[in-house]
């Protein structure tokens, strides 16, 4: 499989008449890991939704790409299909449908041929992740994170990642409310797939899950667009020093230039 | 005659085309034809808040035509069970096992039983002819139906199927079903409707009774899917005695109106009920259901659950009433009502009501009509799944808990079919 190149260039977008991206580029290429932070309310769930096609939000401009393919113009399906995934961050609860039914079914979804997975294959496959995973094997029968507390959630998001093999993945908050051991098996999930065939997008407030999977690229996102992007070190920088750091910063180089 | 229009229509030839037809029944039952004429003519077209009929133009519908020629060819009932066949109302096959038929147990035409001293008792006991110009018009014109007598004390479960189809000829289908169930005897029903396509409108009045005696359980289930042209009128009545159980599996999906209900009379103590509506709109379906369940003695139990799917611009009302009377003391009567909109042109309401004039008893409803949530469609379609198949998943999702609560394989199953090809349609 090549390696994969998501290419985010100019991106305006509103909800209503409120914009809340303003021009934001980035790109993130297979083997790459990107973490992306920022205050509150900034546009980062935004930005996440409407990269995997969430149809509340209006694209005012730019474009965003994968492998060269133009993704705005595909549905939420097809993006999926195309390799993309997001992990959400507040994902929704599905009554009366199981973890392991739904797996299946988007499974199948992304079967090009239209063969499907056998069960036996699939059940092994998922007992082996959940194993990995450290998750109790009821979850599969369960409700799709009906009932789930928040942690088991997450957990469920990886899972579904680990299953589903995106090229690129879309992590929003995947470390919220996660205690310290459940951190190191979402980012063990994570770690796994990393390679010259998978990128990731990690969306996070804390330092915390940045020491178990390394960021090559770290950028700060205020008000709608990419303000500052680094290294590793920037996230540490940004911890100790807070957003209004960054915030002078802004003001300062704004007034020099 | 045939030609014949409800508001042009005489008496006197309304009481002629009853003697033409029906002149050879026993005279109880044509004395009730002629008063069903009579009030028939006086009579309005039923009045609900929710669903005007005036539009629909009832009237219009050939309403006297006779019943054409039964189109069907019956298939085997499966080994074991008793198995009727209604085309165009009338019977054309009946099949018993001797098992059955040798410890007593009676299949047959209702019109055949009219001999019978039992059915002159209890025929429109629960359901009355005076009530509305469809109940009249049922009560003159009923041209068909099924008596199902159940001995007391059988040891084994009996299992019957009432198969009613009718052709796209039938323009009036008015039939009765009397069903008795003797002391701690057990007997499972399941009733299917079903209509051709492609017809004229044709009004469908159906109504059902159905006899409990002491200790006796009647299951009875039912799935209605009419061809859109069908103006249904479906009505279920209940009567329990001491410890007796009904429980009801309606699932509605057929007909362009449906107004149907079925109640519950807990008449003695110890009486409970079940009910489980499951009902799925599509196109410009209208679909006015209610549910009854009234606790006229003490240590009676109801509990009705309704869930239902409406699409395009499906309409639907559900009013649950669960009434505990005066006297009827540690009873427990529960209701709950859901529904799910798929689309913004469709529309549910779920109307429970509970009238308790008890104080020792337990009742509770719940109830709620909302949109399906897109939030959960765009997760779901973020994983690869179309839009289509992710609301097929939250629709299967929804309705799960209450299809699989069905107890006979059969009817669940065609349930689920039932309701695969209204996602689809
Ligand atoms: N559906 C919506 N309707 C109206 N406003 C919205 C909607 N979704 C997001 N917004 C607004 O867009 C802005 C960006 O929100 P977003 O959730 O993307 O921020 P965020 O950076 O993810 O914040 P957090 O760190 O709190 O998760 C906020 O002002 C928010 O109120
Ligand atoms: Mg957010």
């Amino acid at each position: 499989m090549s390696t994969p190149v998501l290419e985010i260039s100019d991106l305006h977008m509103r909800i209503d008449e409120k914009q809340i991206l303003k021009g934001l580029t980035l790109t993130i290429k297979g083997g790459e890991i990107h973490a992306v932070m920022g205050p509150n309310g900034t546009g980062k769930t935004s930005l996440a939704q409407c990269l995997m096609g969430h149809p509340r939000y209006q694209i005012t401009g730019g474009s965003v790409r994968l492998d060269g393919q133009d993704m705005l113009a595909m549905k939420p399906d097809e993006r999926a299909r195309h390799g993309l995934f997001l992990a959400m961050q507040y994902p929704s609860e599905i009554s009366g449908v199981t973890t392991a039914n739904f797996l299946r079914a988007a499974i199948n979804a992304r079967r090009e041929d239209g063969s499907s997975i056998s069960l036996k294959e699939f059940r092994d496959r998922l007992d082996e992740v959940m194993r990995y995973l450290d998750m109790d094997p009821k979850f599969a029968n369960r409700y799709l994170n009906e009932g789930f507390s928040g942690g088991e959630k997450k957990r469920n998001e990886i899972l579904q990642m680990l299953m589903l093999k995106p090229r690129i993945a879309i992590l929003d908050e995947i470390d919220s409310g996660l205690d310290i051991d459940a951190i190191k098996v979402v980012s063990k999930g994570v770690n796994s797939l990393k390679g010259a065939d998978f990128g990731a997008l990690i969306i996070t407030h804390y330092q915390r899950i940045l020491d178990y999977v390394r960021p090559d690229f770290v950028h700060i996102m205020v008000d709608g667009t990419i303000v500052k992007s680094g290294g590793p070190e920037l996230a540490l920088e940004l911890d100790k020093k807070g957003y209004e750091w960054v915030r002078t910063e802004l003001a300062q180089s704004t007034n020099q230039a | 005659m045939s030609e014949m229009i409800l508001d042009q229509t005489s008496q006197a030839e309304l009481n002629s085309l009853v003697e033409e037809r029906f002149g050879h029944e026993p005279e109880w039952s044509l004395k009730r034809r002629r008063e069903a004429v009579h009030a028939l003519l006086n009579l309005d077209w039923p009045r609900l808040e929710r669903t005007p009929l005036k539009k629909r133009k009832l009237d219009q519908i050939a309403l006297f035509q006779a019943v054409p020629a039964p189109g069907v060819r019956p298939t085997p009932a499966p080994d074991g069970w008793a198995e009727i066949w209604l085309d165009n109302n009338q019977v054309v096959s009946v099949s018993v096992p001797d098992t059955l038929s040798q410890k007593g147990v009676r299949l047959e035409a209702l019109n055949e039983a009219l001999g019978d001293p039992e059915v002159e008792a209890q025929l429109g006991r629960l359901l009355g002819q005076d009530e509305d110009k469809v109940a009249a018009l049922n009560g003159a014109l009923w041209q068909g139906g099924v008596f199902l007598r159940v001995p007391a004390h059988l040891r084994e479960v009996v299992q019957v199927s009432i198969r009613c189809h009718a052709t796209a000829e039938a323009q009036a289908v008015f039939s009765k079903n009397l069903i008795i169930c003797g002391s701690e005897s057990h007997v499972v029903v399941t009733q299917r409707l079903e209509t051709d396509d492609g017809g004229m409108k044709t009004m469908l009045s159906e109504n059902t009774e159905i006899i409990v005696e002491d200790g006796g359980r009647v299951d009875f289930g039912a799935i209605q899917q009419c061809a859109p042209t069908v103006e249904g009128f479906i009505h279920r009545s209940g009567a329990l005695g001491h410890d007796a159980v009904l429980n009801w599996n309606i699932g509605e999906f057929g007909s362009g109106l449906v107004v149907s209900d079925h109640v519950s009379h807990l008449n003695e103590p110890g009486a409970s009920t079940a009910s489980t509506t499951v009902f799925f709109g599509a196109g410009s379906q209208h679909q006015d259901y209610s549910a009854k369940s009234y606790h006229h003695a003490p240590h009676t139990t109801s509990n009705m659950v309704a869930r239902g799917v409406m699409k395009n611009k499906a309409r639907s009302v559900f009013t649950g009433l669960t009434q505990i009377e005066a006297g009827a003391k540690g009873s427990d009567g529960r209701q709950k009502e859901q529904t799910l909109m798929l689309s913004g042109d469709a529309r549910a309401d779920a109307i429970p009501s509970l009238i308790i004039d008890e104080r020792d008893v337990f009742a509770a409803h719940a109830a709620s009509a909302g949109p399906i949530d897109r939030a959960a469609v765009f997760y779901l379609t973020s994983r690869g799944l179309s839009e289509a198949e992710a609301e097929r998943m939250i629709v299967h999702g929804f309705l799960a808990p209450v299809i699989d609560s069905i107890a006979l394989p059969e009817l669940r199953d065609e349930v689920w079919d039932a309701v695969e090809r209204k996602i689809r349609a």
